[in-house]
């Protein structure tokens, strides 16, 4: 496990800041990918919002100030630029984001990188159909396993409030698949 | 036994008299509920099916590092021209409300490169009240039409508000 506090300070050192950068990224490229993709679904999207969120780490990060955990930092960064990509997609196509959400869930059909089965599907598209903060807080819970504190710190939500939403996020995942499974 | 004559209530209250163990804040309150949570998750798809292109995580690594080269030498070039006022919507007002000679006596379209070579030239000699002034007069709708950048990343960067505000710390910190 790497010593959050040596790397942050390696971070923002020029001398030692990008053989820092780099064990960063290694530590953490998969588990953001994985974030970002749940969000924005296609791998070539995940591929442009991570990227784009490392480089805003890299220039971010002198400004880091250890008032949360830095994988919390980058977490928050990996979703805002997952929502932003989301809302600029809407935004060049004139739709609602609601609508997008649910195009991009429907290529899945055809998706080189998904090799999941009609229920995956169609638990994919229940969780587009989630308000933002739920779908959030589903995927961070359900599949990435985080704490419901570790959210909180990311999400900046108390843990009641996140207990609250991923349980009525459950729910409806579960009445959707339920209904549209056959 | 004495624990067994007393109220229900109060095994939430007190720590276990033999054990001394204790339950979080309304413990016994909520387990009916994640119980329940728990039964449904466990009738959810565990995996999410999503695949990456073999190998791509090796080479992710690399690309990102010589993104990092690539952007930064961007954002050096335009702390060069020391422009006066951080708001970047300035060089923009700039170009669009005194630059229309320049924009105009091309007929090809501009790259990022010949724009900030032309700002890094012009952006002193204006006054910063009539720039001021120019900002305040920018309607993104009176665009241009001849301003088509080719390489539009910079322009796209300028815009961006999430990247606006690192370049504007960026131009304060240099």
């Amino acid at each position: 496990m790497i010593d959050e506090t040596t790397l942050v300070r390696e971070l923002q050192n020029i001398q030692t800041k990008e053989k820092a950068f780099r064990v960063l990224i290694k530590e953490y490229k998969e588990r953001l990918y994985w974030h970002i993709r749940k969000i924005v679904i296609s791998h070539d999207d995940t591929d442009d919002v991570l990227q784009n969120t490392f480089i805003k780490i890299f220039r971010g990060i002198d400004h880091f100030k250890h008032d949360s955990k830095l994988y919390s930092w980058m977490y928050r960064i990996a979703t805002n630029e997952s929502i932003t990509f989301i809302n600029k997609r809407a935004r060049e196509r004139n739709i609602d984001i609601s609508e997008i959400k649910q195009e991009l869930v429907s290529n899945l059909q055809s998706d080189t990188w998904f090799t999941g089965n009609d229920i995956q599907r169609i638990l994919h598209e229940a969780v587009s159909k989630l308000p933002k903060k739920q779908q959030l807080v589903f995927n961070m819970k359900y599949f990435d396993h985080l704490k419901y504190q570790e959210i909180s710190d990311i999400l900046n939500t108390s843990v009641g409030a996140l207990k609250a939403s991923y349980f009525q996020a459950v729910k409806k995942i579960e009445n959707y698949i339920r209904k549209n499974q056959n | 036994m004495k624990q067994d004559g007393r109220h229900r209530d109060e095994w939430k209250l007190t720590p276990d008299i033999k054990t001394g163990f204790t339950v979080p804040e309304n413990y016994f309150r909520d387990i009916e509920s994640n119980v329940i949570m728990r039964l449904k998750e466990d009738k959810l798809p565990k995996n999410h099916g999503f695949i990456t292109p073999k190998k791509y995580f090796e080479k992710l690594d690399n690309h990102i590092i010589e993104k990092t080269k690539t952007k930064k030498g961007k954002l050096m070039t335009l702390n060069r021209t020391k422009i006066k006022f951080i708001s970047v919507a300035a060089s923009i007002a700039f170009l669009l409300f005194f630059g229309s000679n320049f924009i105009s006596n091309t007929n090809k379209e501009l790259t990022s490169e010949e724009i900030i070579s032309w700002l890094d030239t012009n952006i002193n000699s204006i006054p910063n009240d009539e720039l001021a002034f120019a900002l305040t007069e920018l309607n993104t709708n009176d665009i241009n039409p001849y301003l088509v950048i080719k390489n539009d990343d910079i322009v796209e960067s300028l815009l961006n508000s999430n990247d606006m505000d690192f370049l504007i710390e960026d131009i304060n910190t240099k």
